[in-house]
């Protein structure tokens, strides 16, 4: 049936050379089992010419990743539609970014609330390490209001032409033909508070699924299941005096009382902290962990009340499908968050707008339709730059939130200032940077040794269990 | 003999500064040893092997060493209660107040100062003892783990484990597991060249010689070095699957399922 269509609109193609293309042209690095089915997928060079039209894409989720998509999308001449259920979502999150993000994505400066510079990792037993002293002045870990950031990414997109709905995505019908639309449902909210919204419908060519954790983009094309970490959050004031303590500086305790996966922490905020801790394995302990995080804060958060109790899924790893012919996934509904650090923001807004730049380019600023190949160049992309990043952080999760001594020696590496450089490069700038193989070499050693001594501590703490 | 039955009669009195009496006369009894630096790591490997193959000498001599570092003077304080701020009034209901006054239970140690151990304490015959260092930590992180502290500004933990030099580390839990190891591998080596001389009459060095031979002797080694404990097998197992699980969870993407099922099982790689 498609090379039927094909035959008919050879005429419309813009360059004859795409008449090569019929080859598969599937990456060679992640070669699939069913080569035959990839020459449908590679039709899309030969689409048809939208007749008197625009592409029509709707981007579910206003948030980091809906409102770059957005953006995007509409600069690239598509129409755009945004639907966000909720226009003044406080999303529970860490709400750090990295420098890049600013450049990047153009964030105006006064949308930063503060300007982290130091960081102080606590070891189970206590232990404080100072990192920092290797950034450079104009080097800071951007905290922000996740509110203000996603307003004004979904500001942005409105100015660029995307249309902003306010509404909550219900269901979607699955085209029956290739080039039939998808059928959005959704509940349509028209500003006035408590009212139960209407029902309507929305015919679009392609869909991107940025909804955040629990998407209901990826039920819908049946994206499958991951693992996902509990995020408890509490947001509290502090007296001002404490508060000149973190002014610029956020804390990570790690420890078996804390976390046994991942860390708590104490995030500055606009005007108050943000103490919280996480888990995968153990989430009906969470609130044990966060009066344990709470306790080795104690003395600094002394005094201090608690404004707001929040709490979250993070996801742990991407779902094992990201796209379904024309709809994608990006941001949390992926599953593109980070380990070891569990971080998200950047990642979503970076995603969505590399999936908006792929369907702007595989549509020709929305004169053609679109077809899965071209989400796969966005996939594929992805895969290639992030990858590398996402795979070293999965091997610093694994090996040092393990136990109490590989905790222990985490915080000691962190001490070594080779180690804050290299850390802090590729979080500010998210390029796993090479360095120099003599000082890796130092490293390596110096991280058995850590390793070594913590574990060595802890067989005699054993011996005196005895 | 009778000279540390002396030195053993006044149990452990007051403070961990009576080695110097003491070394000089381990070395001299326990004549097994060649050096006097190893004579320390025999006493308390003495102590903690159980097979009672250890001379009297060395026994008693090693209960006593292994007492001595224990810091006698460690016992839970309750500091008084730390800053005591004005209780916040609590409005709306919503909020809820932090306790701002506790009693605490710390970490108090006399040789716990400024949030390090001051190696001026432990020292013995004007050298450190990083053993009763080690020891010390130990026992601080162990009440840690028990009892979570808060950090406080006021008096910040900046203690390093790496100022104990590598040696020390070396001698108390590299060597003697060294020495456990080395001495299976010898035994199953003795006992399976035994073995297959006595089946097949091939001697020791003819063993060597063949291809399937050295691939048991590699096997035992491994197997010596990487399974020490029943679980250990299980572990490793557990280990392998954990380092390809992320990757294979990444490539699912790229599995190109034409039924909607979303199987994360089989590998690109």
């Amino acid at each position: 049936m498609s090379s039927f269509a094909l035959k008919s609109f050879t005429g419309l193609r813009q360059s004859p050379t795409d008449q090569i293309t019929l080859v598969s042209h599937v990456p060679s690095s992640l070669s699939l089992p069913h080569r035959r089915t990839s020459l449908r997928v590679t039709a899309s060079r030969a689409s048809p010419k939208l007749a008197n039209r625009t592409l029509r894409v709707a981007v579910i989720g206003g948030g980091p990743a809906g409102g770059a998509a957005a953006e995007t999308l509409a600069q690239g001449g598509v129409e755009t539609i945004l639907i966000e259920r909720k226009m003044d979502n406080c999303k529970p999150c860490g709400g750090a970014i990295p420098l890049c993000m600013v450049g990047e994505f153009n964030l105006p400066l006064d949308i930063i609330d503060r300007r982290v510079t130091k960081m102080k990792m606590i070891s189970p037993s206590n232990i404080a390490v100072d990192i920092g002293r290797t950034l450079k002045e104009h080097e800071y870990i951007g905290m922000v209001r996740r509110e203000v950031l996603d307003q004004y990414l979904r500001e942005r997109a409105e100015k660029s032409g995307a249309t902003v709905i306010n509404g909550l995505f219900l269901k979607m019908d699955l085209p029956e033909e290739w080039d039939s639309p998808y059928v959005l449902h959704y509940t349509e909210y028209d500003g006035k508070t408590g009212a139960t919204g209407q029902k309507k419908t929305m015919e679009v060519d392609a869909v991107i699924g940025a909804d955040g954790a629990n998407s209901r983009v990826a039920k819908s094309i049946g994206a499958g299941d991951y693992d996902y970490a509990i995020a408890f959050q509490e947001r509290i004031r502090i007296p001002d005096d404490k508060m000149t303590y973190y002014e610029d500086l956020a804390e990570m305790y790690v420890g078996d009382d804390v976390s046994p996966d991942f860390y708590g922490w104490v995030f500055p905020k606009c005007d108050h902290v943000a103490v919280g801790t996480g888990t995968v394995t153990h989430k009906g302990d969470i609130k044990k962990f966060q009066l344990a995080t709470r306790n080795r804060a104690k003395d600094k958060i002394l005094g201090g009340k608690i404004i707001r109790v929040e709490a979250h899924p993070i996801p742990e790893h991407p779902r094992p499908r990201r796209l379904s012919k024309r709809v994608a996934l990006v941001g949390d509904a992926a599953g593109y968050v980070t380990k070891c650090s569990g971080e998200g923001i950047y990642f979503a807004a970076k995603s969505g707008r590399m999936c908006a730049e792929a369907i702007v380019e595989g549509s020709q600023n929305g004169k053609k339709m679109i077809d899965e190949s071209d989400l796969r160049k966005y996939l594929e992309k992805w895969d290639k730059t992030y990858l590398p990043t996402y795979r070293v952080l999965d091997v610093l999760q694994k090996v040092f939130y393990r136990s109490n001594p590989a905790r222990e020696a985490f915080v000691e590496m962190c001490g070594d200032e080779y180690v804050q450089k290299m850390t802090f490069d590729s979080y500010l700038y998210k390029r796993v940077a090479p360095g120099s193989p003599l000082e890796d070499l130092k490293l390596a050693v110096n991280t058995i040794g850590s390793v070594f001594r913590a574990n060595a501590l802890r067989r005699e703490i054993e011996k005196l269990n005895v | 003999m009778s000279i540390s039955m002396a030195l053993f009669s006044p149990p452990f009195s007051s403070s961990s500064l009576q080695n110097p009496n003491l070394t000089p006369k381990i070395s001299l009894s326990l004549s097994l040893l060649s050096t006097k630096r190893f004579s320390l790591l025999s006493v308390t490997r003495a102590s903690s092997s159980d097979n009672g193959a250890s001379t009297p000498d060395s026994a008693a001599v090693s209960a006593t060493t292994v007492e001595i570092p224990k810091p006698v003077e460690e016992a839970p304080v309750k500091s008084p209660p730390a800053e005591s701020s004005s209780a916040a009034s609590e409005d709306g209901g919503e909020e809820t107040d932090l306790p701002t006054t506790t009693t605490e239970i710390k970490f108090q140690d006399a040789k716990w100062v400024n949030g390090t151990w001051d190696l001026k304490q432990f020292e013995k015959d004007g050298k450190t003892d990083w053993d009763s260092v080690i020891v010390a930590e130990a026992k601080r992180r162990k009440w840690l783990e028990d009892n979570p502290e808060t950090t406080t500004n006021a008096e910040p933990v900046l203690f390093d484990t790496s100022i104990i030099p590598w040696w020390a580390w070396m001698k108390r839990y590299h060597l003697p597991e060294a020495e456990l190891l080395n001495g299976r591998a010898a035994m199953i080596g003795f006992f399976m060249a035994y073995f297959v001389d006595s089946l097949t009459g091939v001697g020791l060095v003819d063993q060597m010689g063949n291809f399937f031979c050295k691939t048991l002797l590699f096997v035992a080694v491994a197997g010596v070095l990487f399974i020490r404990k029943n679980e250990d097998f299980d572990k490793l197992k557990g280990l392998f699957e954990e380092t390809t699980l992320y990757d294979k969870q990444w490539q699912a993407a790229w599995k190109e399922p034409e039924s909607s099922s979303s199987s994360t099982v089989s590998s690109k790689k």
